[in-house]
C-alpha cells in the first residue's frame, strides 16, 4: 500500500445557491481543488462523487459521468458514491484506496448536494428516506427526531443539559461567522435563544429536547480534493497533507436494536481504526471536525473518539475546552451547525477544512497554532455508517 | 373494530435474541433460523420526542414519536397518542394499537400507536 496525500483542496461557499445547479457546484469546487493541486491541465485517472440525493431531488442520475464530461476529464473513470450523510467520507475512502492500491495515481474526489431546490417539507422527507422503510419511515420520523430521542437518552444517562448543548451551538456559530464558506455567518446571542422570555419564540422546540439552534441548516454546497501518492505529492505540491489514517464502521439500521442506543459504536470503531492506521492517539490531535448535525452529536462524538470520557463531553464544551484556543478545538470551521450540511458534501468539506488548518493558511482568528494532526468524523444515517480520517501535516 | 398488530418479530432459535425488523442472519450468532413472534401485552416507553418540522406527507402541526419495549421484549417505534409530551416519562407504560399512521397515495398506511397508561 502506498501512502496517499492530498495535493488539492477547494470548496465553494455553502448556503442557499439558487443561481447554481448541482452540476455547477460540483464543477466549481472541482476546479478549485484541481487549480490548487498544481496539476495544471493534466487530467486525473478517476473521479469519485459523493452525493446522496441527485436521483431524488434533481431527478438526475449518473452525475459522475456528467461531471467528467463537463470538466473535460474524459476518459477518467467516474463513479458516484452514496452513503447518506457520510457519502463524502465514503467518496474520499474510495479515492484513498484507489491510490493506495497503486491502481490510480491521480484522483479527484468531490462531494456535493443541492437541497434548497425543494421545500423544507420535501427536504426533510428526502433525508428521512435513510430510515428503515418499514420499522421507522412510515411513522414520520425525521433525522432531527432521531436526534431528539437520542438526546433524551443521553441526558438521562450522562446528565447532559441544554446548557451543554447551548455551548456547542454558540461556539460553532461564533466560528462560522468568521468562515467565508459558512452557510450561517452570524453569531448567536445567549440571552435571545436561551435566557430571555423571547427564547421560546426565537429558538423553538424542533425535536424535543432539541431546539432550532441545536440543528444544522439545510444547505447547498460542494467541496473537493485531489489525491495522489505521497512521493509524487512531495514533488508537486508546496504543502501536501498525508491521509495518515482511515476507518469506517457500521451499526444497526434502527436505533431500537442497539443494546445501548447511547453507544455510538460505529463512531468508536471508525475513529479507533483511523488512529491505529496513523499510529496516533486522541491526545495527538490538534484540531477536529466532528459531525454536529445536532449539537448533541458533537458532544457524543467527542467522547466516542476518545477526547473525553463518557459523560464528560458536555461539561468540556461548557468549560470551553473544545473552543478555538482550547484543549482540543472542535469545528473551528463552524461545523455542520454553521458551515452547513449539504449532505453529500460534508465529509469532503470536513477534510478540506482540516487541510487548510494543516497547511497553516487560515487567518489568525481561525488558525490553530502549529496544527500537525487533524481528525474528521462523518456520521451516516443515525450513526449506522461512519467514516473517520486522521490527517497529518507533511513538513516542507 | 380493533385491528391486530401486524408486526412480526424474529427470535433466533439458537441464541434467543429478538429482532425487529427482519434480518437474514442473527445479529449476535449469525444463525439463519428464527421463530416468528408477535409483540405481546403492553409496552414500556424507552424514549420519545415531539417533532415540529414534519416530512412531506404529514399535514399536521406536530408528531410525537417514541420507541417502546413490549412485555415479551420486542422493541418497536410508533406514534404516541398524546396532545403534548408533558405527561410522558421514560419507562412509563403504554398501550399499543394498530391504526393509520399516515396517508400515502390516497391510502391509509397502518402502523403502531402507543397510548400512555396513567
Amino acid at each position: 500500500m502506498r501512502d496517499v496525500a492530498i495535493i488539492g483542496a477547494g470548496m465553494i461557499p455553502f448556503g442557499r445557491r439558487d443561481e447554481d445547479s448541482l452540476m455547477d457546484m460540483l464543477a466549481y469546487a472541482s476546479l478549485k481543488a484541481l487549480d490548487d493541486s498544481g496539476l495544471g491541465d493534466k487530467s486525473v485517472n478517476a473521479v469519485y462523487v459523493g452525493n446522496m440525493g441527485a436521483g431524488i431531488i434533481q431527478h438526475q442520475t449518473s452525475i459522475a459521468s456528467s461531471l467528467v464530461d463537463r470538466l473535460s476529464l474524459l476518459p477518467a473513470a467516474a463513479d458516484v458514491v452514496e452513503n447518506g450523510p457520510a457519502s463524502g467520507g465514503s467518496a474520499v475512502k474510495n479515492g484513498l484506496l484507489a491510490v493506495a492500491s497503486g491502481y490510480y495515481d491521480f484522483v479527484l474526489v468531490v462531494g456535493g448536494e443541492k437541497m434548497r431546490e425543494v421545500t423544507g417539507w420535501r427536504a426533510t422527507d428526502f433525508v428521512a428516506t435513510m430510515t428503515h422503510p418499514q420499522a421507522e419511515y412510515p411513522y414520520g420520523i425525521t433525522l432531527p427526531g432521531m436526534g431528539g430521542m437520542f438526546t433524551r437518552l443521553y441526558m438521562e444517562k450522562y446528565g447532559v443539559t441544554r446548557e451543554h448543548l447551548l455551548a456547542v451551538s454558540l461556539k460553532n456559530q461564533e466560528m462560522g461567522a468568521l468562515n467565508p464558506y459558512a452557510h450561517v455567518e452570524m453569531t448567536l446571542d445567549r440571552e435571545g435563544i436561551f435566557d430571555s422570555p423571547d427564547a421560546i419564540v426565537n429558538n423553538p422546540t424542533a425535536a424535543d429536547p432539541l431546539h432550532l439552534y441545536d440543528l444544522c441548516p439545510v444547505s447547498d454546497g460542494a467541496a473537493a480534493l485531489v489525491l495522489c501518492p505521497l512521493e509524487m505529492a512531495k514533488k508537486l505540491a508546496k504543502s501536501p497533507v498525508l491521509i495518515a489514517g482511515f476507518g469506517q464502521a457500521t451499526d444497526t439500521h434502527t436505533l431500537q436494536e442497539r443494546e445501548d442506543p447511547t453507544d455510538l459504536k460505529a463512531v468508536t470503531l471508525a475513529a479507533r481504526q483511523a488512529f491505529e492506521m496513523a499510529k496516533l492517539k486522541p491526545g495527538d490531535i490538534d484540531v477536529a471536525e466532528l459531525h454536529d448535525a445536532f449539537t448533541i452529536l458533537e458532544i457524543a462524538e467527542s467522547e466516542h473518539v476518545g477526547f473525553f470520557k463518557k459523560g464528560e463531553g458536555g461539561k468540556a464544551a461548557a468549560a470551553g475546552k473544545t473552543r478555538f484556543g482550547g484543549q482540543i478545538p472542535i469545528n473551528v470551521s463552524g461545523g455542520l451547525k454553521a458551515r452547513g450540511h449539504p449532505v453529500g458534501a460534508t465529509g469532503v468539506a470536513q477534510i478540506v477544512d482540516i487541510v487548510f488548518q494543516l497547511r497553516h493558511e487560515l487567518p489568525k482568528n481561525r488558525q490553530v497554532k502549529n496544527a500537525r494532526h487533524g481528525l474528521t468524523v462523518n456520521f451516516g444515517g443515525f450513526g449506522n455508517n461512519v467514516t473517520s480520517f486522521v490527517l497529518k501535516r507533511v513538513e516542507p | 373494530m380493533k385491528k391486530e398488530i401486524a408486526i412480526t418479530a424474529f427470535q433466533c432459535k439458537k441464541c434467543g435474541r429478538i429482532h425487529y425488523p427482519y434480518h437474514d442472519r442473527c445479529l449476535d450468532c449469525k444463525s439463519r433460523e428464527f421463530e416468528q413472534i408477535k409483540p405481546r401485552g403492553n409496552a414500556r416507553l424507552l424514549t420519545y420526542t415531539v417533532i415540529y418540522n414534519l416530512p412531506w406527507g404529514f399535514d399536521q402541526r406536530f408528531l410525537i414519536i417514541g420507541i417502546a419495549e413490549f412485555e415479551n421484549k420486542v422493541k418497536a417505534m410508533g406514534q404516541i397518542k398524546a396532545d403534548s409530551i408533558d405527561r410522558l416519562k421514560l419507562g412509563m407504560k403504554v398501550h399499543p394499537s394498530w391504526e393509520p399512521v399516515r396517508v400515502q397515495f390516497g391510502e391509509d398506511v397502518y402502523g403502531l400507536k402507543f397510548e400512555p397508561i396513567d
